[in-house]
């Protein structure tokens, strides 16, 4: 059999575990700006411009002062989305790589879109928002296409005997 | 593609459960290639021709539509 590059049916498990109370982490961080305390920290940097004298200064291999919470809650959600997304079905087969591949277009797609809009229709700040949900829509939306598929042509299996 | 396992089913009186388990794939296959919503490959092809013991040919037949371009 060829490779599928696909992890085990377990980190599907592992991933939701790990999704779900970084995804409440994430919307902490957004809507509150929590930032505990005990995470400032000093971090290595091959690019900082935190500290700029002005808009193009950027300093190279450095130290920097940051609240890692971000940080984490980035790898976090990236590293979780990938387990759900990426884990075999328990029944994986022909027929679901095929719904998986679709949905991975589809994905790619709807992102991009929205991503065209938002240059076309977003701007100052709020465009770094619309960056940084960029970052996990893809995922997120390949999530959603995909097991919505699955569930429904589950459901039109079942109904037939 | 048109296919007749929906037939061959009926005489070797197994469901679409047990031919999926038969032919090693999930129950959404079976179905979705039934209901020609799926064109199975030709290895799974071959397995679910094997189980009901005819040929590809028996079980699979071309229509008008797959000469058209899609």
């Amino acid at each position: 059999m060829k490779p599928n590059y696909l992890l085990s049916n377990q980190f599907k498990k592992i991933g939701w575990i790990i999704f779900v109370p970084s995804m409440i982490l994430g919307l902490l961080f957004v809507i509150f700006q929590f930032q505990p305390k005990f995470l400032d920290i000093k971090v290595f940097a091959i690019l900082d411009s935190s500290n700029a004298p002005w808009d193009s200064w950027v300093n190279f291999c450095t130290v920097t002062h940051t609240n890692a919470i971000d940080e984490i809650i980035g790898i976090l959600l990236i590293i979780s989305s990938f387990f759900i997304a990426f884990s075999k079905e328990k029944n994986e087969d022909e027929f679901i790589s095929k719904i998986r591949l679709e949905s991975l277009l589809w994905a790619t797609y709807v992102n991009y879109a929205i991503l065209i809009v938002s240059i076309l229709f977003v701007y100052g700040g709020s465009f770094f928002w619309v960056l940084v949900f960029n970052i996990f829509t893809i995922l997120l939306f390949f999530i959603i296409r995909f097991n919505w598929v699955i569930r429904k042509s589950k459901k039109i299996a079942k109904n037939e005997k | 593609m048109k296919n007749n396992i929906r037939i061959e089913r009926a005489i070797k009186n197994i469901t679409q459960e047990e031919l999926s388990k038969l032919v090693q794939v999930s129950r959404q296959t079976i179905n979705a290639i039934e209901s020609g919503k799926y064109v199975p490959s030709t290895l799974l092809s071959l397995k679910i021709s094997k189980i009901f013991e005819k040929t590809v040919n028996d079980i699979f037949q071309l229509e008008e539509s797959d000469w058209k371009e899609s």
